[in-house]
């Protein structure tokens, strides 16, 4: 997969404050990049430079194949941009307003109109055409402001928290959405802080605050933290001494009681569960069940940005 | 599934561009009655007042006081017949309104094409499309100065109908004097220009529409004396100087523009506002 996102250093200050700092991020076609960060961790600030609508103070950035600063207007062309509030014109009917979008990136009328006719159709927007977009609800909005974003196809298209405030359907709907742009070869680059959305959808992730904490696939990313935990069920609990047999089981790196189990890490679940159930059993343990436990993302996030508060 | 066709964004003709932006307010405008009856509410009443004033000097002749009063500050009047003098004068006075609403009206629908596009949020995803700031901001002139001055037009010439109608032939020689005429042919837009121009230029640097509305409201003044100047004769409109005076606001609303285009900063607008 070619890149098709690169910064270098890039930098963001406003006066005193720096919002970017040294970001050097790289993103493939075809991949949904997952861009995770606590509130004013500059997540928004990295959109507006990563879409040309401001300068980076430092560093430089490459973006669907144009240069930051010297090919502003190429790269605006080329991507699209679902911002925080949708930003519609709430006088105009929803086709109105996507048929101006389709304008201002160069489409000709027949396209935009088919491109329109397309995108409120995905969107189950439609039958609703011609109504003001001050009729519409929150989710309708947001459906109608990812529309705009892709009306014209863009190589990258880039969504600041998509489904915030959405109802259950409208947010599978933005969710199919992405998974079908993604399905196309698009880029799709995901600044959200529904973890669970993350790690459903994005190939790799982010954790960013000024710059990037952490960045690999949600898998590693877990696997990495937390190893790979499994759960031992014990009727009725679990006794002091199960939990000391565990521990000596071979391959086990860490165990512990929670909530009448016994949580178990250990590099191999494979050749390490056998012996952890047999060693159990043996010690007259009524085992009930044994699962895989995976952390989440949340517990992932959670570790790593507490780590970078030294918490 | 479908793979990537590529993008579909081309380099619109930047004519295109401006059309768009340009329909758009419109659209917006028309969904819009406070800023439907800012624009046509105030010709409307100057011309249903003048028709009325003109018509009533007509019918009532004017007392021994006013006649006298009259020829006292305007000499050059003397020896008219006063019934006449009198229109010539009211339907001037009414001509002179004429030029001042396209100055003062679309001021506030120029405010508000910016500092409203930055309180709907909406501006942020404008910005993001391939528009340049010229482009963008030559389109919210034309799309306020252009109804401003259409109205204005067309109040005018029903005004000249009326007059011509109604009024002696004193009102009609001086509504339809050549110095009016160009006068609202040409100095009306370029005056409407450099007022919504202006105003432009105060809502790229003002949050508050009520303060931008104040600060327009000092600016526009000046803009205001120079046409009444011109008007009332204060200042001679000859060829000559009605030429320096058109090329006077040409250089203005330019001048004015490119102001505005510089003040009109991307980064500022979205990373301050809140």
């Amino acid at each position: 997969m070619g890149v098709v996102l690169r910064t270098e250093r890039l930098t963001k200050r406003f006066e005193r404050l720096t919002a970017v700092e040294d970001l050097d991020l790289e993103v493939h076609e075809g991949e949904v990049f997952g861009f995770l960060g606590p509130n004013g961790a500059g997540k928004t600030t990295t959109l507006r430079l990563l879409c040309a609508l401001i300068a980076p103070t430092s560093g430089t950035a490459e973006v669907a194949g144009f240069r930051i600063g010297s090919e502003d207007e190429q790269i605006r062309a080329s991507v699209g941009i679902l911002t925080e509030q949708p930003g519609l014109y709430e006088r105009l009917s929803a086709e109105q307003n996507l048929l101006f979008f389709a304008a201002l990136f160069g489409l000709s009328p027949p396209v935009a109109r088919r491109q329109t006719e397309r995108y409120l159709r995905l969107m189950g927007l439609w039958d609703r055409r011609t109504e003001t977009v001050a009729t519409f609800s929150r989710g309708m909005k947001q459906k109608m402001a990812i529309a705009r974003a892709a009306i014209h196809e863009p190589r990258i298209i880039f969504l600041d928290e998509p489904t915030t405030g959405l109802d259950p359907d409208a947010a599978r709907t933005v969710r199919e959405f992405i998974a079908k742009i993604r399905g196309e070869g698009r880029t799709v680059f995901l600044c959200t802080h529904n973890l669970d959305e993350a790690d459903r959808l994005c190939d790799r992730i982010a954790f960013f605050r000024r710059t990037i904490i952490r960045i690999d696939t949600p898998a590693r990313l877990r696997a990495e933290l937390y190893g790979h935990a499994t759960e031992f069920r014990i009727l009725p609990s679990p006794r002091p001494e199960h939990l000391v047999k565990v521990q000596a089981v071979e391959g086990v790196k860490n165990a512990h009681l929670e909530n009448g189990s016994i949580i178990v890490s250990s590099a191999d679940p494979l050749l390490a569960n056998p012996r952890i159930i047999r060693a159990l059993v043996n010690a007259g343990a009524e085992l009930a069940y044994v699962s895989d436990r995976k952390a989440s993302l949340e517990d992932v996030y959670l570790k790593v940005v507490e780590g970078e508060d030294g918490g | 599934m479908t793979g990537y066709q590529g993008s579909l964004a081309t380099t619109a003709d930047r004519r295109t561009i401006v059309r768009a932006v340009c329909v758009r307010e419109w659209r917006e405008a028309l969904g819009n009655r406070l800023l439907v009856g800012m624009t046509v509410f105030p010709p409307l009443v100057i011309l249903a007042a003048g028709i009325a004033a003109v018509a009533t000097a007509a019918i009532v002749p004017p007392s021994e006081k006013d006649v006298a009063a009259l020829y006292a500050a305007a000499p050059a009047l003397a020896g008219l017949d006063p019934k006449e003098a009198v229109q010539g004068i009211i339907a001037t006075y009414f001509l002179i309104l004429f030029m001042l609403i396209p100055t003062v009206v679309p001021l506030t629908i120029a405010i508000y094409s910016v500092i409203g596009e930055k309180s709907a949020r909406t501006l942020e995803p404008l910005l993001a499309a391939p528009v340049r700031v010229g482009e963008l901001l030559l389109a919210k002139s034309l799309a306020s100065a252009i109804p401003a001055v259409v109205v204005t037009w067309i109040a005018y010439a029903i005004y000249l109908g009326s007059v011509g109608l109604l009024g002696s032939d004193a009102a009609v020689r001086a509504v339809t004097a050549p110095r009016w005429i160009l006068a609202i042919l040409i100095m009306v837009p370029l005056l409407t220009l450099l007022s919504v121009n202006l105003g432009i230029l105060i809502s790229t640097r003002v949050n508050d529409v009520r303060v931008a509305q104040q600060i327009g409201g000092l600016v526009v003044v000046p803009i205001v004396g120079i046409g009444i100047l011109q008007v009332t004769g204060r200042v001679a409109l000859n060829n000559e100087s009605f030429v320096s005076t058109a090329a006077f606001l040409i250089v203005s609303d330019t001048v004015v523009f490119w102001l505005a285009r510089i003040a009109f900063q991307r980064e500022n607008i979205l990373s301050r506002w809140r």
